[in-house]
């Protein structure tokens, strides 16, 4: 891939970013402040945390999806991993906050992906088995999540949210961390953003280099192609839809146990729309892994805009600048509607046998 | 050549049966491939033909009856099995995956690997291999995305997919649908090499002079049952015609149109563009009279389908002009058109045409949901619409007679006299034909040709666009051959052979012997 | 070509699998959706440690058991059946409106500062609170069907997916709504984000019940739109566009359908009538308008009440008050036991779950002998 042919093949994402950039210029100049007060490292650094859960999630929909299956139940899916964590946590630790450890926090995050396995392979059953509508069975997700997450939650705490039980630290790598920007962007941050990505690239190489990503793009693209070279396609869907489950579980609970300290069941849950945001994300980066950490950047940046406007002092209620990832994602759809999906997403495939 | 019998049978099939529901679909069929030799399976559609190669190939389970491979009894629960066992098979859509390239679809399922990542390297040797056995063209391709090639090619790709994998045995079903003249000629000299090489080919078509021409036996089909097996050298086109259809077979021709009126449509400078804005139809220019068939001859995706959907007002025009009955039709949309008496059979029923969930009776209003007498300002007349529906059925012989079936569970052949009938029966100034025999009968299509000839001889004008030159040559009283969206020449249909058109389908004006440049292909309906 | 041979194959094995799905059969589908919904449920409330007939006996009590029990069921089934046909419109037309409960907090906002607004200019009193009430309707109406009308353009003109983009709206509605409550448009000497109250005079008569909260006149409101969407879709050319629209959109156009047309035309009424929903609800249950995080999630559940009617208005009445049954109930758990009210929105998943996958349920009849046998 040539960078020339790249940037032909993307100049409509391209364009949105440089809209985006000349609008936070514009907000500068009209304030008359200095932009480097905008664009801090530290911007970059909350951006890039802000961003780990969509950029999970994304991952996690966009292999569903290249192998054929909608699995609009992400949002749901974060918000079974993001109280499970908080909850398998609790749970070891013996049930009471000040005893939470980091082995324990651990422990959460890989329980709540082990769970979140288990949810999908019984959504995958009702998808594939059953042929359910994939858009209807993942909104029933979303509803789902909305509902037994804060009762979850209510069962174990007596509330709708959880109280605090602390995060996975941060870790700084000796000397790497001292580097200027790349030292604290990337040596003296959380792991899971480390993790994450490694899983961004893990996915990237996973898909254009392996068979089994040749045989995900077939399962999507053609399933009687894969079918009649002798590969079994719904056993190819199942592990993609499983993996997508698990990586919105794993997205979640970075959010309560990585990110924040707890989970928070009210309104629409702390959740708040990533994971619809991660479904974004993989559209406008065009069902690419890395394209779509960098639309899930974009997003993350949208969130954490707002503390930037207050260190200016930029008066704007926060109840109005919180909804700017929501409006940068209408933006995005608006400008970058039609992408071009796998071919034959949505539609059930047998095997004639 | 060394006679058949001197050689060993690579397959044989053993009373093989099988059943969907309550339709028999084979019936005890035996068929025996020799080694080296290519056996042709003819009949019409429907007879069972590819549901035989698809329980040898392990898409289907069979009811009764066993497959011999090399004199060993097996069983072939997957394609995987059948490839395992050296069986290979082309089907008529292709098995590619269009985004990928022809190196990627080629090794699809059987990549070679080097720690865990593909060896794309490796495989690119290996193809290459086989290209230059079989003097193949695929490997100039191996890094373009399937999409980009013509059908042609396309074809290539699978049959190099099936050698990739091992295939000593190769099913080719009805290769030839897509191809021209000059293509089809091509892929008889590669199937003679393969042939050569030893590998042992079994061909199904449904044209007979493909049968003699390229088979060393020919095994007949149908309804499900095999009617006999003779040598190519003993076949005439009569006998298998017989066999194939069960009753002597007459091939005549149509009657010409006598007279023809005044100029109806006249298209002028056309320019269309498909939805991804490439230019489909660069500067197209007819007339048609009343009481005249207009046939539009080519490969499909050279245009004909935007060209048709923008006379019938279901795509903008970029450039140029539609004139109708002397009113400026160029930017009208589809209800316009509708509404100015244009009917429209359109080439795909099951996407555009029917609502498959839908009964015949909201079926029958399809397009006409604005029209007197069944509809007024707002509210929709369903008593009157239903003797429509019954009006229908009845005229054109739709089967079942019953009006409250959904579109889906008719036959494709009663589905297409209903879309026919429908848009016939509002008494049209102009009718637009894109396909309107594809996937039907032969009863059908016998009945939906003296439907248009009857209309026809009414003075109803005709655009009739078609891949099968032998519709468009019967029915036809000028024929244009669209490539890359130009009319190459507009002949007349007794001034010229099957042979010429097939030229002119891949670009040649007069003379022949250049190789043909490659026609686009991708643009479908959808 | 091998595009159409494709679609066709798919086609062929839909056929096979849908049998025709008739009405008993989309009934018996709805009922054991609802069922195993239920049964689900109570294992759950087993699992979790409490006792599923205290759950189901409380259930049944709070939605039947007293006359305000039933005047509660009926004012939380005019929501659903309301939110119901709006979600039902846009469903039959093939276009996913999950906005519904944006779309019906906008409205109601709207209504609530249009007649606070209008009020110092008309008479007190009863004329002057119908007059009001007309009025609020009429901009709660058109304020939510201009807020669907957005995402139908954006799917009309720009192919942006309208789930998304629904979705999103409903967070924003959500924060705007928030932000104007609790500055611009905040009471005079409130603390809390809310509006100030409506006039004593708007309010729907009270008649047969005696609950302050319910009215008759919001059932019949309900009702009426049931009627109207009904005769829209199956007796209109506007509704035969829609239909087809939502059953084949390719048929759709070739019919002379214009599409952008037809799908704005449709998220604008779906939208109208979340609109008149949130008029309803400001001012026959609420009397103002609150912080909309702590407002029922009537538009979603309203997918569920939806889908069990397979998308057909006249449908939406039984599922309607089936819904308000099960919120009326749920809530009152929440009062008289520890049992979790959110248990409620579960089984609300649940039922959208098994609607989404009637090949379970058919499966299963046939595997019992249950059902007919038509393969």
């Amino acid at each position: 891939m040539s960078v020339a042919g790249t940037i032909r093949r993307n100049r409509l994402r391209l364009g949105v970013l440089v809209v985006a950039l000349v609008a936070a210029l514009a907000v500068a100049v009209w304030r008359d402040v200095a932009l480097t007060a905008l664009l801090t490292t530290g911007f970059v650094e909350r951006s890039i945390r802000a961003a780990t859960p969509i950029a999970l999630a994304a991952i996690g929909g966009l292999y569903a999806e290249k192998s054929g299956v909608f699995n609009i139940g992400l949002e749901g899916f974060m918000i079974f991993g993001a109280v499970n964590a908080v909850a398998v946590t609790w749970l070891v630790s013996g049930g009471t906050a000040g005893t939470v450890t980091q082995t324990d926090l651990w422990i959460g995050l890989v329980g709540a992906v082990v769970l979140s396995v288990l949810y999908t392979v019984v959504f995958a059953i009702i998808l594939l088995r059953y042929e359910a509508s994939q858009i209807v069975a993942g909104l029933a997700v979303w509803i789902l999540g909305l509902g037994f997450g804060p009762f979850t939650a209510v069962v174990i705490w007596g509330s709708q949210s959880s109280p605090r039980v602390g995060r996975i630290d941060a870790v700084s790598v000796p000397g790497l961390a001292e580097i200027p920007f790349l030292g604290d962007v990337f040596f003296d941050t959380s792991p899971l953003v480390v993790l994450t990505l490694l899983l961004v690239a893990a996915a990237w190489v996973f898909l254009y280099r392996t068979r089994y990503g040749y045989w995900l793009q077939a399962a999507g693209e053609n399933p009687e192609a894969l079918d009649t070279a002798g590969v079994n396609v719904s056993r190819v869907r199942y592990a993609a839809v499983i993996f997508s489950g698990a990586m919105a579980g794993l997205g979640g609970a970075v959010l309560s146990v990585g990110l924040s300290s707890g989970f928070v069941g009210g309104g629409l849950t702390m959740v708040d729309g990533r994971g619809w945001i991660g479904i974004v994300a993989y559209l406008f980066g065009n069902y690419n892994p890395v394209g779509a950490f960098g639309a899930a950047l974009l997003f993350g940046a949208a969130d954490m805009f707002q503390i930037q406007l207050q260190t200016i002092n930029v008066d704007v209620p926060a109840t109005l600048t919180g909804l700017l990832p929501y409006v940068v994602v209408i933006i995005v759809l608006a400008a970058y509607g039609r992408t071009r999906m796998p071919a034959r997403v949505g539609e059930p495939y047998e095997s004639e046998n | 050549m060394a006679g058949p019998d001197s050689r060993e049978t690579v397959v044989r099939l053993d009373g093989i049966t099988k059943r969907f529901g309550s339709v028999v679909a084979n019936d005890g069929i035996d068929f025996e491939l020799d080694d080296g030799t290519v056996h042709a399976l003819v009949g019409e559609n429907g007879s069972g033909k590819t549901t035989l190669m698809s329980v040898l190939y392990g898409l289907y389970d069979q009811d009764e009856g066993r497959i011999v491979v090399d004199g060993e009894p097996r069983t072939f629960d997957s394609p995987r099995d059948a490839i395992d066992a050296g069986i290979g098979m082309i089907h008529q859509h292709f098995q590619l995956v269009e985004p990928m390239t022809v190196l990627q679809n080629s090794i699809l399922g059987h990549e070679p690997t080097t720690y865990g990542m593909v060896d794309e390297e490796r495989a690119r040797a290996d193809i290459e291999a086989i290209c230059s056995r079989y003097d193949f063209d695929v490997d100039e391709h191996l890094d373009t995305p399937v999409r980009d090639l013509d059908l042609g090619v396309q074809q290539r790709v699978e049959i190099v997919k099936s050698l990739y994998r091992g295939a000593e045995v190769l099913v080719l079903d009805e290769p030839t649908a897509v191809l021209t003249p000059q293509e089809v000629d091509r892929l008889f000299d590669l199937m003679g090499e393969l042939r050569d090489q030893g590998t042992s080919l079994i061909f199904i078509t449904h044209k007979l002079e493909e049968a003699m021409e390229i088979a060393d036996r020919i095994s007949v089909l149908r309804d499900g049952e095999k009617v006999g097996t003779i040598a190519a050298a003993d076949a005439t086109r009569e006998r298998l015609a017989e066999m194939m259809v069960g009753r002597e077979v007459l091939f005549d021709d149509e009657q010409r149109a006598t007279e023809t009126g005044e100029v109806v449509l006249e298209v002028d400078g056309l320019r269309v563009s498909d939805d991804r804005g490439l230019e489909r139809v660069s500067g197209v220019d007819f007339d048609l009279r009343r009481g005249e068939i207009f046939g539009i001859a080519g490969v499909e995706g050279n245009g004909q389908a935007q060209l048709v959907q923008a006379v019938t007002g279901r795509r903008d025009v970029d450039d140029g002009r539609i004139r109708f009955q002397g009113e400026d039709m160029t930017d009208i949309s589809r209800r316009d058109a509708i509404e100015a008496g244009i009917a429209y059979i359109p080439q795909d029923r099951l996407e555009d045409g029917l609502v498959l969930e839908d009964d015949l009776v909201r079926n029958a209003l399809l397009g006409f949901q604005t029209l007197a007498p069944f509809v007024g300002e707002w509210f929709i007349d369903w008593d009157g619409v239903r003797d429509h529906a019954d009006r229908i059925i009845d005229e054109y012989d739709v089967k079942p007679p019953d009006r409250t079936r959904l579109a889906r569970s008719l036959s494709g052949g009663n589905q297409q006299k209903f879309v026919v009938g429908r848009e016939l029966s509002h008494d049209p100034d102009l009718l637009v034909a894109s396909h309107p025999t594809r996937g039907v009968d032969i009863g059908s299509i016998e009945f939906i040709h003296s439907q248009l000839l009857d209309m026809r001889d009414d003075g109803l004008p005709i655009v009739l666009v078609s891949s099968k030159l032998e519709e468009i040559q019967n029915l036809a009283d000028r024929i244009a051959v669209m490539y890359e969206g130009e009319f190459v020449d507009t002949v007349r249909p007794d001034d010229v052979t099957e042979q010429d058109l097939g030229l002119l389908m891949t670009g040649h004006r007069e003379a022949a012997g250049e190789t043909p440049p490659a026609a686009r292909d991708g643009g479908d309906l959808s | 070509m091998s595009r159409q041979g494709t679609v066709r194959s798919a086609l062929d094995r839909a056929a096979d699998r849908m049998l025709t799905a008739g009405v008993v059969e989309r009934l018996g589908i709805g009922i054991a959706s609802v069922v195993l919904a239920f049964v689900v449920g109570l294992c759950i409330v087993a699992a979790a440690g409490y006792s599923p007939l205290i759950f189901l006996n409380e259930m049944l009590l709070g939605a039947l058991g007293s006359q305000r029990g039933i005047a509660l069921t009926l004012r939380e089934s005019s929501l659903y059946i309301l939110t119901g046909v709006a979600v039902a419109v846009a469903f039959r037309a093939g276009i996913f409106n999950i906005g519904v409960q944006g779309q019906f907090i906008v409205g109601g906002l709207s209504a609530t500062m249009a007649i606070l607004r209008l009020a110092p200019f008309l008479p007190t009193g009863a004329v002057g609170g119908v007059a009001l009430i007309v009025l609020g309707s009429l901009v709660g109406i058109a304020v939510g069907g201009a807020y669907a009308a957005l995402p139908g353009a954006l799917k009309a003109y720009a192919d942006a997916n309208e789930i998304i983009t629904t979705i999103m709206l409903n967070f924003i509605a959500l924060g705007v709504v928030l932000y104007l409550i609790s500055g611009p448009f905040q009471g005079e000497g409130r603390q809390e984000p809310r509006t100030d109250s409506l006039p004593e005079y708007v309010e729907f008569p009270s008649l047969l019940f005696e609950t302050g909260s319910f009215s008759v006149v919001g059932l019949v409101v309900a009702l009426a739109s049931v009627a109207v969407a009904y005769v829209l879709l199956t007796r209109t050319r506007m509704g035969y566009d829609m239909v087809t629209s939502g059953k084949q959109a390719s048929a759709a156009l070739y019919s002379g359908v214009r599409a952008e047309r037809t799908i704005i035309g449709t998220m604008t009424f779906s939208g109208m009538v979340a609109g008149l929903t949130g008029a309803v609800f400001s001012i026959m249950v609420l009397g103002g308008y609150v912080d909309p995080q702590g407002i029922h999630t009537y538009g979603f559940d309203a997918i569920a009440v939806s889908l069990l009617a397979a998308n057909n208005p006249l449908g939406v009445v039984p599922a309607g008050v089936l819904f308000g049954g099960l919120s009326r109930g749920g809530s009152f758990i929440g009062i008289t036991t520890d049992i979790p009210a959110q248990l409620v929105d579960g089984v609300i998943g649940l039922v959208i779950l098994f609607v989404a996958a009637p090949e379970l349920f058919r499966m299963a009849a046939r595997r019992t002998g249950l059902g007919s046998e038509r393969r």
